[in-house]
């Protein structure tokens, strides 16, 4: 009887902790959606025709991403469906649809979603313990090692805030760079903002990847992935052929030779 | 055993030289990627960009085989 009652406790726990998760999931990105997409696409009177299956293909991907319960939906495939009508009108992302105070506001309510997200549905109440057993090492505290290591994350996510906003800000904002995109795109200038702010998100995904998270990579223990990638890479070197990204370099380096040919000469 | 040892001995420094002929030759395709964009030729230059990135990764793998030689 005290099992099943356990039992019962644990999955209404999990149950309300997942129940939480989708409602601060579907609050955060209705709220990224409405302010992204919706506002902008009224302020600049885009809301009919065809382009509506664009602007609600956002939230589908979001409600898609809720009932799956799936991270990669919510994380990367909702925030990549919110840049489609962008995409295909770039005036929804202009400056002068954002003003700074504004952009401040979106930008809080895209990191609020993503932080949401990303910690609510991987967060779960453990289960109270069936009892407890003190050991040494717990006497100790927390090991300088995993401190160190806290504060790295802790640095990588505040390093994830910073710098794409000051990016994207920059990009919009800057006297300079409006007034060069004017002199040398006129009439384009929206949309060479939209293409400049995409191409400092990359730029910034790129750095995060190659420079941040590259340099942690070594230092990763017991990590199965890594594990793998190294016993790949033993089994590559004892092998002494190249792998498959050298045929893939030359098969992309020939594809655009022979692109830059049909440019010249057709 | 003697030809053995010549053979890798060579292959190795046939895998560094070709690596560095790679990775140094591939500076000549972003010089070619800013010629492209200084004359506002912008689909040019992403071609040439792309294969200058394809040379780098091909003398990366070239300069793995060489330190391959060298264990």
């Amino acid at each position: 009887m005290a099992l099943y009652i356990r039992q019962v406790a644990e999955v209404t726990t999990e149950r309300r902790w997942r129940t939480f998760a989708d409602v601060v999931a579907f609050t955060l990105g209705t709220n990224v959606w409405i302010s992204i997409v919706i506002l902008p696409a009224a302020f600049v009177h885009a809301v009919h025709g065809a382009y509506m299956l664009a602007l609600v293909l956002p939230f589908a991907v979001l409600m898609l991403g809720l009932v799956r319960r799936s991270e990669g939906i919510l994380l990367g495939l909702f925030p990549a469906a919110v840049l489609v009508p962008v995409g295909l009108k770039a005036e929804l992302a202009s400056s002068h649809v954002y003003g700074p105070v504004r952009f401040a506001l979106v930008a809080a309510g895209v990191i609020a979603y993503l932080f949401g997200v990303s910690f609510f549905t991987t967060f779960h109440e453990p289960p109270a313990p069936r009892s407890v057993r003190p050991l040494s090492s717990a006497q100790q505290g927390t090991a300088e090692r995993w401190k160190r290591r806290e504060r790295v994350y802790w640095m990588l996510m505040a390093l994830a805030i910073i710098f794409p906003t000051v990016l994207i800000a920059w990009v919009n904002f800057d006297s300079h760079i409006q007034g060069f995109l004017q002199t040398m795109y006129p009439g384009r200038v929206a949309l060479m903002t939209t293409a400049l702010s995409a191409g400092a998100i990359v730029l910034w995904l790129a750095i995060f990847h190659y420079a941040f998270l590259g340099a942690l990579r070594p230092h990763r223990t017991g990590d199965r992935d890594l594990v793998t990638a190294l016993a790949q890479a033993r089994a590559d070197a004892k092998s002494g052929k190249p792998r498959g990204r050298f045929y893939l370099a030359v098969a992309i380096a020939l594809v655009a030779m022979f692109g830059l040919i049909l440019l010249r000469h057709l | 055993m003697f030809l053995i040892a010549i053979g890798k001995w060579i292959r190795r420094y046939f895998f560094e030289g070709l690596a560095l002929l790679l990775i140094a030759g591939s500076l000549f395709f972003f010089k070619e990627t800013l010629n492209y964009l200084a004359n506002r030729d912008y689909v040019a230059a992403l071609l040439v960009m792309v294969i200058g990135v394809a040379v780098i990764s091909v003398g990366k793998e070239m300069a793995r085989l060489a330190l391959v030689q060298r264990d």
